[in-house]
């Protein structure tokens, strides 16, 4: 497989098994794409969201070696508030930094984890971790003028008002950001010199996290015939249309990729994981809240802990060990009994009834090559992600349906997607791609030498 | 922004740094030139420090929480 151009089409949270399945007659351009290519599913990284997953992809590094495990990590094993793993954490080379000593000119839109913008050849619009506008989130700089100018005078970093209960304003919103989103790759397609084009669409996870409940006829919250009832469905086929337009852009010997970094299904709910250790008597609190509360570390009594988890979706463990964290009490001797028995704990809790749900509680040196920096004790998988984690403390049950901490439509699947068009590429459905084989896939297209570090093969 | 201070390079290896450029979407060699150097500091193991202030990072948590993230 050669080209001189690579161009990816990144669908945050695109499900494999609506694009492949449920409506493979009604998304034409994507069939025609998968037709013509190679397609399945592209497993993600552990965990499976949006940051660490697209690092992942564009340095074929796994989240160990990156050295963060979410969007929040430790710094170090005091107590403190966990920091925001934003560009500035990223130390392994992207794709586009390798085509840049390359001589290569990328053009990079959108790609969770890039903001703050580092320099490259070519041009760089940070992600959707922007603080806000006003802040430089471009490379160069000036660019965020001309997005605003081809974008109806207001380019979109992400949904505004997530949580609101306004759902047809919620849906519009969306749209909007993507339409305007495509008016700009459809310009720079065209106006700006590249080998290589990315660009992510971050509406797909929105609008999957959002309108899951009406889609989903196995959704406890399903109503058939509500008028939502088709908003993802009609989405796609937006979405498509949209990439259709682009490609009618794009030169005819260029490689296409569609990619997402995690799939999507149906939650069922939230297991309230610090209720949990707290029932279990691992984790002891100052003042008990009597209403929902966020976890502060500030009121842990820490003489009477061993274990306290992050909210999410999926639930992070860390354990208060004597020497490692400021007061531990577990002895360094006990370790590895006291993790085993938190996973055997957490892997044994059922749902509200006490069915059994198949949580999953991993240990990162048996996820990744390397653990760098702090990362969790255990990286724990509710029901294999089919719930999440509520962190939050004072909720006075163990199993949650209805939280204060994020919408709970839609949780993160393992398997995302790709589809991978163009010249000498064997059409077919592969079997366990991995997101790490990008990177290096469109490295060898690109005639680019493969860094032996990586982690991925080129797809063949 | 604060003023640019001037570096000196052989001239022979400016000479060659401008054909290395060339249709590459670099500007100029003193563009190339910031590029490499900046790629080469963002590398650098040690302290790693966040462009961000307490007031950003606020905003990008409560966003990410309402998103659902955290």
């Amino acid at each position: 497989m050669r080209a001189d151009r690579v161009f990816i089409f990144g669908m945050d949270c695109m499900a494999p098994q609506l694009v492949f399945e449920q409506w493979r007659h009604e998304l034409p351009n994507l069939a025609r794409l998968a037709g013509g290519g190679a397609w399945g599913e592209l497993r993600s990284t552990d965990p499976p969201i949006t940051v660490p997953a697209w690092t992942a992809m564009m340095t074929s590094k796994d989240p160990g070696t990156l050295g963060f495990y979410g969007f929040r990590n430790r710094k170090s094993y005091d107590y403190d508030e966990l920091y925001f793993a934003n560009a500035s954490y990223v130390k392994e080379k992207t794709l586009w930094q390798l085509l840049s000593r390359n001589r290569k000119t990328s053009v990079v839109l959108g790609v969770p984890q890039t903001y703050p913008p580092k320099p490259l050849n070519g041009t760089l619009v940070g992600c959707f971790l922007t603080p806000d506008k006003g802040t430089s989130y471009t490379y160069p700089d000036e660019v965020k003028y001309e997005l605003d100018r081809l974008a109806e005078g207001d380019y979109i970093i992400d949904v505004k008002d997530f949580r609101t209960e306004d759902k047809d304003a919620l849906l519009e919103h969306i749209y909007t950001m993507t339409r305007r989103r495509f008016m700009v790759v459809r310009d720079w397609v065209k106006t700006k010199d590249w080998d290589f084009f990315m660009f992510v669409e971050m509406g797909v996870d929105r609008i999957h996290h959002a309108f899951w409940r009406y889609h989903d006829v196995n959704h406890r919250l399903y109503e058939k015939g509500h008028k939502l009832e088709f908003a993802i469905r009609d989405y796609y086929k937006y979405v498509d249309e949209q990439i259709g337009t682009v490609l009618a852009l794009i030169p005819k010997d260029t490689q296409i990729w569609v990619v997402s970094d995690h799939g999507a299904r149906t939650m069922a709910g939230a297991v309230c994981v610090n209720e949990f250790f707290m029932r279990e008597g691992l984790l002891t609190l100052k003042d008990k809240p009597a209403k929902p509360t966020k976890l502060k570390t500030s009121n842990i009594d820490w003489s009477k802990t061993v274990c306290w988890g992050e909210g999410g979706y999926y639930s992070r463990i860390f354990m208060n060990v004597k020497g490692r964290e400021p007061q531990g009490i577990i002895e360094p001797g006990d370790y590895e009994k006291k993790r085993d028995m938190i996973k055997a704990k957490l892997e044994a809790l059922g749902d509200e009834k006490g069915n059994p749900i198949g949580t999953v509680a991993h240990k990162p040196e048996d996820l990744y090559r390397t653990v760098n920096n702090v990362a969790p004790d255990l990286i724990v998988y509710f029901g294999d992600l089919a719930w999440r984690s509520a962190g939050s403390v004072g909720m006075d049950a163990l199993h949650v349906f209805e939280n204060d901490t994020g919408p709970d439509d839609a949780n993160h699947a393992k398997e995302g997607m790709f589809i991978l068009s163009g010249p000498g590429v064997v059409p077919g459905k592969r079997e366990g791609t991995r997101i790490y084989d990008v990177a290096p896939t469109v490295l060898s297209t690109l005639g680019l030498p493969v860094p032996e570090d990586m982690i991925g093969k080129v797809i063949e | 922004m604060e003023p640019r201070v001037t570096l000196k390079i052989p001239r022979p290896l400016y000479r060659r740094l401008s054909q290395l450029i060339e249709g590459t979407g670099f500007a100029s060699v003193t563009e190339f030139a910031v590029y490499i150097l900046r790629d080469i500091v963002a590398h650098q193991k040690g302290d790693i420090e966040s462009a961000l202030s307490a007031q950003e990072v606020e905003a990008i948590r409560k966003r990410l929480k309402s998103m659902g993230y955290l």
